[in-house]
């Protein structure tokens, strides 16, 4: 629904025009014309009075003449963009010359539109709303902009404030878990030791929880920083697929490594990199059967290494492909462990890759399931 | 090895006390004595004579970091290991660089703390058993 005439006018009456023309009498028509708007007019008889003015009076609109003595209104156009940028006022040009060889110039100059003499006080009128209205748009835009980047910041802020104070709690509680599991401080009975178990596995996974939430916030504050040192890419492999291993067991799925190529040493972050490579092992595991078996390979390719982990899990369910790497882009498919996840990791990974300048894809295999691969440059 | 000296540990945070003060009952049969705050934790000290300070990074009233650098005033010689709750390396190295020996985090595993300690304390006291103090 359009919002009626009447308020169109409302919303725009106190706005300013500066109108600049060296002919007194186009002024008055000018002025006559917009009576009733309920602007407020300020006019200047040329372009140096304009520059000069325009500073103070900050118009939402100028009205301006093309051929004055002194500078011409081609030239005040272009100082004014000169000096504002994006953030000028619409200038539109008064001009007697139709031809669209002068418009053309007009518009090239920086100006929106223009009319011409002798006016037609409708059309004149009806256009300098309009542009008005879209000023007025702009403006709002910039500041909902703004107040939602503000937000967004502070959501940030609080996100990373909470999950760090929750984080040392959480750590102990996994932490006094274990010592009641373990017969130092005396045995428990079978379901006394099941409670624990389970108290520190859900801390556990909390924890986790919390460093993605905290990691996400890091990364959208701009705050994510790459440490880059000489980095052994296979070892960071190796001991990832090792612990992995260990989780991977209860599933009876097991990680291989194919036999590696010898690999020049990169400039990486390595525990940012160890913790790519741990999400990706991590949620092969996830999402495979029992018993599956998934396969890491590393490869080096022109001015670039690569890390790919296949498993035979479900696949990425087309349609569904664009969400992988966003924030909370959880998709369809389950894990089939019952095991958490956040959605967060694939988001996390993307951005700790961009950041080392690589790249990370992902495409289903023709004989069922899903590979992962990272890329990263060799001259990083 | 079994370390069986005396241990100042310094966290604001009772639980995290109760957490990395049951670690260190891993390494042998230390003497543990306890501040919630850099002041104390500096008084307890000069009282105390500890052979090891763990020092919580962020505390009210005296922060780790200032509360090191009036440690080693005190004492150069004092030996520090850091509990940090995030890997932050400024913290991490500064506090290096004024001389403490290393740093834990405390969201770690406790076999993976009990470990990281146990090899500092080797590093600076070597893998002779440590005798019990006479308190």
């Amino acid at each position: 629904m359009c919002p009626s005439d009447d308020n169109r006018v409302n919303a725009l009456s106190g706005r300013k025009i500066l109108i600049v023309d060296d002919d007194r009498l186009n002024i008055r028509i000018l002025s006559g014309i917009l009576r009733g708007e309920g602007y407020v007019l300020a006019d200047v008889d040329s372009g140096e009075r304009a520059l000069e003015i325009y500073p103070q009076f900050q118009p939402d609109l100028v009205l301006l003449d093309v051929v004055m003595s002194g500078i011409n209104g081609f030239d005040t156009c272009r100082s004014l963009k000169a000096c504002y940028g994006e953030d000028t006022a619409p200038i539109i040009f008064i001009t007697a010359k139709t031809k669209s060889d002068d418009v053309v110039e007009g518009l090239r100059a920086g100006g929106v539109d223009y009319l011409s003499k002798p006016f037609r006080a409708n059309e004149a009128v009806a256009r300098i709303r309009t542009h008005l209205s879209n000023r007025l748009l702009g403006e709002e835009q910039k500041m909902l902009v703004d107040q939602l980047s503000r937000a967004n910041a502070a959501k940030n802020r609080f996100l990373g404030m909470a999950a760090h104070d929750l984080r040392n709690p959480l750590a102990s509680i996994r932490g006094l878990a274990e010592f009641l599991q373990d017969s130092m401080l005396g045995t428990l009975n079978a379901e006394q030791l099941d409670l624990v178990k389970m108290i520190q596995v859900t801390s556990h996974q909390m924890l986790d929880l919390v460093n993605e939430l905290l990691d996400v916030a890091t990364i959208e504050s701009g705050e994510l920083k790459i440490h880059a040192e000489p980095t052994s890419l296979t070892s960071l492999v190796e001991k990832s697929i090792y612990l992995m291993n260990m989780e991977g067991a209860k599933k009876q799925t097991k990680l291989v490594l194919m036999p590696p190529p010898h690999l020049p040493s990169l400039a990486l972050d390595p525990a940012k990199i160890r913790q790519v490579l741990d999400n990706l092992l991590s949620n092969a595991v996830k999402y495979s059967p029992p018993g599956s078996a998934i396969s890491i390979e590393l490869s080096e390719g022109e001015n670039r290494v690569s890390v790919a982990v296949r498993d035979q899990g479900p696949g990425i369910p087309e349609g569904e492909r664009d969400k992988l790497f966003k924030d909370f882009g959880r998709l369809s498919v389950r894990p089939t462990g019952g095991e958490k996840s956040t959605g967060l990791g694939l988001a996390i990974c993307r951005n700790i890759v961009e950041a080392h300048k690589g790249t990370i894809v992902a495409e289903n295999l023709p004989q069922g399931g899903c590979e992962f691969r990272v890329n990263l440059p060799i001259t990083a | 090895m079994k370390f069986h000296g005396k241990i100042l540990l310094v966290d604001d945070e009772a639980h995290v006390r109760k957490f990395v003060g049951l670690i260190t009952r891993t390494l042998g049969n230390p003497t543990l004595v306890e501040a919630s705050n850099g002041k104390d934790a500096l008084e307890i000290y000069k009282r105390e004579s500890p052979d090891l300070v763990l020092l919580d990074v962020n505390m009210p009233i005296l922060d780790g970091i200032g509360t090191l650098r009036e440690l080693k005033k005190i004492d150069p010689d004092a030996v520090v290991i850091m509990l940090t709750s995030l890997a932050n390396r400024q913290t991490v190295e500064e506090s290096l660089e004024l001389g403490a020996s290393n740093y834990i985090r405390k969201d770690t595993p406790k076999d993976e703390i009990a470990q990281r300690l146990r090899e500092t304390i080797e590093a600076i006291f070597g893998t002779e058993e440590t005798p019990e103090k006479a308190t």
